[in-house]
């Protein structure tokens, strides 16, 4: 029953897959590139898109991821936390974290200012920044690397962030201001939030014994 | 056709992780499931969503999985039945080794994953890191000191003769490195307590603790015993384990320190 369940499933799955690769759904009609971008001030066709139809879709998830964030932080507080193991990580992970980090960081960089010429953008930006993060918190010891983040600062940090960030989406309506500078700094702005972001929902998981 | 081939591939790895029995061996192969299908969004020109698949599906996913298993991961135990060290009583485990791996357990936020083996498994268990270590009723053989080792109990291996016959020994372990020629070998320690019941054998060269229970079943009431070596009753680390094996050193200096080891031992010996 099990099995064929599951093959079921599976077929259904794949059979999705080949639906999708038929041509039985044309793509859908967009207007020029040129003419949006007239529209909105874009340099280009990317910004184009990410400010014509992407922007307060972004906005509004980094809002829910940020909520999400919190939800962590109020539910996980009052439960224990674990002491530090004592097994530390291998030697190989430590160096390979000192060689790897520097290339991630700068790569969220450019990921996240080069988000309104090519794909990327703030939110792919911000979870490549936090896996580094998240690496260098695996080399080092969770606890010893929170220290080092001073946890304190970076709470009103994010909180600080996310108002700038919908602080501006919601003044670049009434002002008509929109443009890929713009663009440049709500990447950035994004970028630091979900790094931030990233990070405090581990550091939260793992630092606490959530027991069921 | 990409795509069609990277849909397969994406379903195979998939079903590889599905099957994995080690974790960390699961979460990586899931890894490369999330590039594959990374490559997949770009084959069907979706190279937005390709790198957040990536990021998040490769890099944050992982390492998540990676952190989790660090906390919750289990110490694969390779566990060779002895009384008193380490043997099951009907549904659960006892013992004074289980005693200490429940301490090293706790220690390292790892679950234990209890298997039962035979001797002469061990080595290749350890060698191949299906399990992290080795404990019960174990003399390390030549080959077997080049693991990682955190000795337990002294003991002596001994040679017991009652009578004419070969000598027996469990085979795979020191004490059958150390038996005579024409001596036979015997899988586990029941088979070599009935042939030597059945009057099969002439002695064996065993250790104290197989010689105590030996004793105890009376096997072994008049017989001839020659001390062959002096010996140690370990936990075998897997050879990269090093670092299990000195959390565990860790924890016998507390226990001795306190006093709480002789306690153990009057317990259980």
């Amino acid at each position: 029953m099990k099995r064929a369940l599951t093959i079921a499933l599976l077929a259904t799955l794949l059979g999705i897959l080949l639906f999708g690769l038929t041509d039985l759904f044309p793509p859908a009609e967009v207007r020029p590139w040129a003419e949006m971008a007239r529209a909105y001030g874009a340099g280009n066709g990317v910004a184009s898109i990410v400010l014509g139809s992407r922007l307060y879709d972004t906005l509004l998830e980094v809002l829910v991821f940020a909520l999400a964030m919190v939800g962590v932080r109020y539910t996980l507080k009052p439960l224990g936390k674990w002491r530090e193991p004592v097994v530390p990580e291998r030697g190989v992970v430590r160096e390979m974290a000192d060689v790897l980090l520097p290339v991630i960081i700068v790569f969220a960089v450019y990921l996240a200012a080069s988000g309104h010429l090519g794909p990327g953008g703030g939110f792919p930006a911000g979870a490549i920044a936090g896996s580094g993060l998240l690496l260098l918190a695996m080399a080092k010891g969770i606890e010893r690397l929170s220290r080092e983040l001073h946890e304190g600062t970076l709470e009103p940090l994010e909180y600080g962030t996310i108002a700038v960030l919908l602080v501006l989406g919601c003044l670049s309506i009434p002002l008509n201001h929109r443009g890929s500078g713009l663009l440049v700094v709500f990447n950035l702005l994004i970028g630091i939030e979900v790094t931030i972001g990233a990070w405090v929902v581990l550091h939260y998981f793992a630092s606490h014994r959530g027991e069921i | 056709m990409t795509v069609l081939l990277l849909a397969v591939l994406a379903f195979a790895l998939a079903a590889v992780a599905l099957t994995r029995r080690r974790l960390l061996w699961g979460v990586a192969v899931l890894g490369a499931h999330s590039l594959v299908l990374a490559a997949l969004y770009f084959a069907l020109s979706a190279p937005d969503v390709a790198l957040a698949e990536a990021a998040i599906g490769f890099g944050l996913v992982t390492f998540v999985y990676l952190l989790a298993i660090r906390r919750t991961g289990r110490i694969a135990v390779a566990a060779v039945e002895c009384r008193p060290l380490l043997y099951p009583e009907g549904e659960e485990v006892v013992g004074l080794v289980w005693e200490l791996l429940e301490l090293l357990a706790a220690r390292t936020h790892r679950e234990l994953e209890l298997r039962w083996v035979e001797r002469g498994e061990v080595e290749g268990l350890l060698s191949s890191r299906e399990a992290d270590l080795a404990a019960g009723d174990l003399v390390p053989s030549a080959r077997e000191t080049a693991f990682p080792r955190v000795p337990l109990l002294p003991t002596r291996i001994v040679r017991v003769r009652r009578g004419k016959g070969p000598l027996g020994a469990i085979s795979g372990s020191r004490e059958a490195e150390r038996l005579p020629r024409g001596g036979r070998l015997f899988p586990r320690r029941g088979e070599l307590l009935e042939a030597l019941e059945r009057g099969e054998l002439g002695g064996a060269v065993v250790n104290l603790l197989e010689l105590r229970s030996f004793y105890l079943r009376g096997t072994f009431r008049d017989a001839e015993i020659e001390p062959l070596e002096d010996a140690d009753f370990v936990v075998l680390f897997a050879p990269d384990e090093g670092e299990l094996a000195e959390a565990l050193r860790e924890i016998m200096t507390e226990l001795r320190e306190k006093g709480e080891w002789e306690e153990l031992l009057r317990r259980y010996l």
